[in-house]
């Protein structure tokens, strides 16, 4: 068996609708190696999320896969009975999600929460409650007994968020999926939960799958980086190469955009004019196409493949692919 | 640190420190206290007649005077207040329990049983409350039973509308799709999750119904629907004292005034729970 915890292998997602179907991901593959941090990023609407609701299989009733593997651990997630994959979710896969003013139940104290989420331990009720508090204490909330019987309205944003992630991670899972987890925070609080997490991942050594769509976290926090736009990955590979070596135009001009990146006062901040393409109706050749102010003749053709350039390091651009380079 | 309070607990104390809710809770503990122990309270046997002293005014033998049949009024609202729980409390439990339940398998099933379930309550409120009653009363006949059955089917489709709406509310909302995502099943997410959301509406929703039901109650007695005659209950003593006005004042008061105190008691209760009820309003100390 290979050393990947999780496999994506050439997924392919739709959503059905009205106006025909919407390819929200498109070939999509990379891997997470046992105890990695990879990251993902891509403006808003690339199919982040999507891929989250794949991997856990939390998909809106109109969503069809149409090719592809998820592999956990060997396994293909999305063949997998329901059944079989509810073990699998909270018990070895745990997700933190964006808001955590919204992913805590306001009517129920967070010991009981905590407690409950526990439920396939079969510990007694006062073990729970301990693991809970230890969990607490080590995601850096003080006194944890005593807040364990306070409601989540209780807790300040920060608190909260680091709250689901000791929820996350009280079943030592070995993969935590981090969707935006620090968007919703203030700048000091989203080094906190940062810090934490490297911590929390070094001390259990899970994998995380942290999505974002921050570059200066990405580059603080992970081991790889996966580039995404409008369903397709156009790059991958590790951090520090990506950076200081982006292969790809969109990955270029996505770290031109990064305001902690930019040296001299500016009026106005850089960024990628053009749109999207639309995903019901997509163009021929390569997506970025039109937004691309490298964009050459054949890149109107073809699609460029997702090639190796070297050992980690992969990027979808016909640029990289010409007899010379630039 | 203290142990952690009870639920009930935390929720009587908050009530008590409002003070329409501590009069709240003084009224209806006191109809309910009265009503269990009835027969130890009242002075007079309430349907026990002595026609030598009837249509008296109050004195300290009748405390609220006696009807035309020489039953002592006082004793009469005393056991009428034991009739009126025991047709609201089964009813208002019983049609929210059945309520809830639906509502909830409406909010969360799937969506041609949402709408069966929604067909089936509109079925029921399209007809006017009192018509149905008098309709059932007049083909199986007046008894504390049908009078139960009946409000109960009447306020079924309330409780079921509240606990289905608040079921769709909470089924999108993020924390419901975080406990997916840690693979609770779906008896776990209707059961610990939704249901604490849903209930404490509901329970609020029935606080202020009893004042309703007993009302209902009471006026299908005065119309002569509700319980037998011997038995004493509150529309029925309005009722006898409706056409004695003249002669006594003191039936219509005995009768009217225990509806009037049991409605604003228990919605004072009801307003109260509903700011208690809720844990963000709940002042922490």
């Amino acid at each position: 068996m290979s050393d990947s915890l999780l496999e994506i292998d050439r997924l392919s997602v739709d959503y059905e609708t009205a106006r025909g179907d919407l390819k929200a991901l498109r070939d999509i593959t990379f891997d997470v190696k046992k105890g990695e941090i990879v990251g993902i990023v891509g403006e808003s609407g690339c199919g982040k999320s999507t891929l989250i609701s794949s991997i856990l299989r939390l998909t809106a009733p109109n969503t069809r896969f149409r090719e592809g593997e998820v592999r956990f651990k060997g396994q293909d997630l999305l063949t997998l009975p329901e059944r079989k994959m509810r073990d699998l979710r909270g018990a070895d896969i745990s997700i933190v999600f964006q808001d955590p003013m919204q992913t805590h139940n306001p009517v129920l104290s967070v010991g009981r929460q905590m407690v409950d989420i526990q439920h396939r331990s079969s510990a007694s009720r006062a073990d729970k409650r301990r693991r809970a508090a230890q969990m607490l204490g080590a995601v850096g909330i003080p006194d944890p007994e005593a807040r364990l019987d306070q409601f989540p309205h209780e807790f300040s944003g920060g608190m909260r968020q680091r709250i689901a992630i000791a929820m996350a991670l009280i079943s030592e899972p070995s993969l935590l999926i981090a969707d935006e987890p620090t968007t919703a925070l203030d700048a000091t609080l989203e080094v906190q939960v940062i810090e934490r997490l490297r911590e929390l991942q070094q001390e259990y050594n899970c994998a995380i799958l942290f999505i974002s769509h921050h570059l200066g976290v990405i580059a603080e926090l992970c081991d790889r980086v996966v580039v995404m736009y409008a369903g397709a990955v156009v790059e991958s590979g590790e951090v520090r190469e990506i950076f200081h070596n982006p292969k790809h135009p969109y990955t270029r001009r996505l770290i031109d955009c990064d305001p902690g990146h930019i040296k001299e006062r500016a009026r106005v901040l850089p960024t990628i004019p053009g749109e999207v393409p639309d995903l019901a109706n997509l163009p021929q050749g390569c997506i970025f196409q039109d937004r691309c102010d490298q964009a050459m003749p054949r890149c109107a053709g073809d699609v460029p493949p997702l090639t190796t350039l070297k050992v980690g390091h992969q990027a979808a651009c016909w640029l990289n692919q010409m007899e010379d380079p630039v | 640190m203290s142990k952690p309070r009870s639920e009930l607990h935390l929720i009587l104390t908050g009530v008590a420190r409002d003070p329409l809710g501590l009069m709240g809770l003084i009224i209806v503990g006191t109809i309910v206290f009265c009503a269990l122990f009835a027969s130890w309270i009242t002075p007079h046997d309430p349907i026990g007649m002595n026609i030598q002293d009837r249509l008296q005014g109050p004195s300290l033998t009748y405390l609220l005077g006696t009807d035309q049949l020489g039953r002592d009024t006082f004793s009469r609202v005393i056991a009428g207040g034991q009739v009126a729980l025991k047709v609201a409390l089964p009813a208002v439990f019983g049609a929210m329990t059945i309520g809830l339940t639906l509502g909830m398998i409406a909010g969360y099933g799937p969506k041609w049983l949402d709408n069966l379930l929604m067909l089936f309550f509109d079925t029921i409120r399209s007809f006017p409350t009192v018509m149905f009653a008098l309709a059932v009363v007049a083909l199986v006949g007046p008894s504390l039973q049908t009078v139960v059955l009946v409000v109960m089917a009447t306020s079924i489709p309330t409780y079921g509308r509240v606990a289905r709406t608040q079921t769709l509310t909470l089924r999108n909302s993020e924390f419901i799709l975080a406990e997916r995502s840690m693979g609770a099943s779906m008896a776990r997410i209707l059961g610990v999750h939704m249901l604490p959301n849903i209930v404490g509406v509901l329970a609020v929703l029935a606080a202020m119904d009893i004042p309703t039901v007993i009302a209902l109650e009471a006026g299908l007695s005065f119309l002569g629907l509700g319980v037998k005659p011997p038995t004493p209950s509150w529309g029925a003593l309005l009722k006898d004292g409706y056409s004695l006005i003249r002669q006594t004042p003191w039936l219509v008061v005995g009768g009217g005034l225990p509806i009037i105190l049991a409605t604003l008691g228990f919605t004072f209760l009801g307003e109260s729970l509903r700011d208690v009820v809720d844990p963000k309003l709940r002042k922490q100390r």
